[in-house]
């Protein structure tokens, strides 16, 4: 197996609030493996997620993604990373209001340059069917559920058949029907794939459900 | 550009208010701004005809604000015998515009003469499009008068072509012929309030000698006097004739000489115009943070927009493009009103037939309107700089996990 994702954090500072987390961290996750990061709130889970995803460059290391340095890479590299290599799962509030259902999964077409592509939007197809969520494609989120909206942001996430995907909390706020629908998904994609999953979360039994578990503790 | 559309129509356009907000708020600093740099531009035009004028041994002539001048005791024959004392004695420069006069021409503008002697003449150095320039030694009444005709009567009365018209101030019928035509736009700033100005495109420039003087009736004598402009003389000799015009006319004029001039300008114009420009700075400051205000205001309800364009392949050099076309776009459309309003503005004094005021130029733009729109596209550059700056260090402050769930 060959190792996608290389991370070594001394320490993730934040100035305004005078404290640190993540000290002398290090990760490293092979391509198409299911890794589940847990801990108590306000550890880093998501500073760290934020981190690999290419958000936050405010950090003391080094991150080796796709066997190149991100230190050395452009803002603009990084934003087409971001695009086409990663996907982002996150709660299902995550859409954006004044946007069909539809417009928000096509979204990261936008930056692809890929609107018009007729490989793209059959590749958009494949996934409403598959997630089922025709019915809903011309709604704005508020008018879906829970649930549905859970399904619109994983399309949105796997839109560009990203090599990573991070899931911030995905289950969160749903129900136990819907839950196991999102894990499915993300598995399914896994499997499929090879697609590597990375999932912050809260519950155990989805993070049991990972390949590896990472804890993350307090610094003292 | 399908990325700048996309945030113009779906993201920015979904809060309208706050982009009309922000349009009025940019066109009341764009207006303000734009009349500040007109005005001053203007003035500083008129300073320099002034200047012209203005010289050592120059005395301007200025109706005392305290003069208790009751006009009926003013006849023709004190102000003939005035005038004769004036030719005998001094130097002089006059030009007095503005009697009206009815005479065909394509734009159905009413006519105005504007009398000058060859003093005045000689120190303002018209510019002529076509033809020559004026002579003064012609005989009223026995030959054709040579006058200068403004751009907007030029078609009708080309050069060499005569005119026949009752003259408003002798009310004799006399014939004119057309020497020269008076270039595009040019005008006379009021020596006293230089910012404003009378064009001459519907003017006839009738040359004033001696003779014509004598012809003339009370108002060109009158109206002349209070801006007479005595040339080469001392202050003895300015003293002499103001004397000489209480004594006879009972007008009290003051005869301002260079450095009194140039002072009152200092006083009443430089003074003015530094606290208008002091006012506008202010106001523009002011503007300027309610529109950054306004703009946070709009990010706060647009968080989630950003945050989750940024997670999906936006990055942060092409949102500081998309904002600053964005800005760009509203500068466009504010630019563009500008100079709608201005040149409506401009045109309207063609709709009134206000001829003194009827200038010609692109969309009826002067040159001191363009200058004083590339002041206002400069002050716009800064404030778009100073927003979208402060804008994007704001934006990249959210943490993007707070701001997806926004």
């Amino acid at each position: 197996m060959t190792s996608i994702l290389k991370l070594e954090i001394q320490k993730k500072t934040f100035k305004k609030k005078c404290f640190s987390i993540l000290h002398d961290f290090e990760l490293e996750v092979e391509a198409g493996e299911r890794l589940s990061i847990i801990g108590e709130s306000g550890v880093g889970k998501t500073s760290l997620l934020n981190i690999m995803g290419l958000l936050d460059p405010h950090y003391h290391g080094s991150y080796k993604l796709f066997d190149s340095s991100v230190k050395d890479l452009s803002q603009n590299k990084l934003a087409e990373w971001r695009n086409r290599k990663i996907g982002f799962v996150l709660q299902e509030s995550a859409l954006i209001h004044s946007l069909t259902i539809e417009d928000n999964i096509k979204l990261p077409l936008l930056y692809a340059h890929l609107e018009k592509d007729p490989a793209a939007q059959d590749h958009f197809k494949r996934i409403i069917t598959k997630i089922g969520i025709e019915p809903i494609l011309k709604k704005k989120p508020l008018e879906c559920s829970g649930g549905q909206r859970s399904r619109a942001v994983f399309a949105r996430a796997v839109m560009m058949n990203p090599q990573i995907i991070l899931s911030d909390e995905p289950t969160a706020s749903l129900d136990s029907k819907n839950k196991e629908n999102i894990i499915n998904l993300l598995f399914d994609m896994n499997k499929e794939f090879n697609t590597t999953l990375i999932t912050v979360t809260h519950d155990l039994d989805v993070a049991n459900r990972h390949e590896r578990i990472i804890t993350l503790e307090r610094n003292e | 550009m399908r990325i700048l559309r996309f945030f113009i129509t779906r993201i920015f356009l979904k809060r309208w208010i706050l982009v009309l907000g922000m349009i009025l708020l940019l066109f009341l600093a764009n207006y303000l701004s734009f009349t500040t740099a007109r005005s001053v531009i203007s003035t500083f035009q008129g300073y320099q005809e002034i200047e012209t004028l203005n010289q050592e041994g120059t005395f301007i002539a200025n109706l005392d604000p305290d003069s208790k001048t009751e006009n009926e005791t003013i006849n023709i024959d004190k102000t003939r015998k005035l005038y004769e004392y004036l030719d005998n004695h001094y130097t002089y420069a006059l030009q007095v515009d503005g009697f009206v006069t009815s005479l065909e021409n394509e734009h159905e503008m009413e006519v105005t003469f504007s009398y000058i002697n060859e003093e005045a003449y000689k120190i303002n150095q018209f510019s002529l499009s076509q033809g020559n320039h004026l002579t003064f030694n012609y005989q009223f009444n026995q030959e054709t008068i040579p006058v200068l005709v403004g751009a907007g009567l030029a078609t009708t009365y080309p050069v060499g072509s005569t005119i026949e018209i009752t003259d408003p101030v002798t009310q004799q019928l006399v014939n004119l012929n057309v020497r020269g035509v008076l270039k595009e736009n040019t005008h006379r700033s009021n020596f006293y309030a230089p910012n404003i100005k009378n064009y001459f495109n519907f003017s006839i420039f009738l040359p004033v000698n001696e003779e014509f003087i004598q012809r003339a009736g009370l108002d060109l004598h009158v109206n002349g006097l209070t801006d007479i402009a005595l040339l080469d003389s001392t202050e003895d000799e300015a003293m002499n004739l103001k004397e000489h015009i209480q004594k006879n006319l009972g007008l009290e004029l003051n005869f301002f000489n260079q450095q009194e001039n140039f002072d009152y300008f200092e006083e009443y114009y430089v003074y003015s115009l530094k606290i208008i420009c002091t006012i506008m700075f202010i106001l523009l400051i002011i503007i300027v943070c309610l529109a950054t205000w306004n703009n946070f205001t709009s990010i706060r309800l647009m968080k989630k927009d950003f945050t989750i364009n940024l997670v999906v392949g936006l990055s942060y050099s092409k949102l500081r493009a998309i904002f600053y076309s964005y800005f760009g776009l509203l500068f466009s459309i504010n630019l563009t009103l500008l100079i709608a309003i201005t040149a409506f503005n401009r045109y309207g004094f063609w709709l009134r037939k206000e001829s003194l005021y009827a200038t010609y130029g692109i969309f009826g733009l002067l040159s001191m309107d363009w200058i004083a729109l590339l002041i206002v596209l400069f002050i716009d550059l800064i404030i778009g700089v100073t927003i979208v700056e402060l804008t994007l260090t704001k934006i990249k402050r959210i943490p993007i996990s707070v701001g997806v769930l926004n």
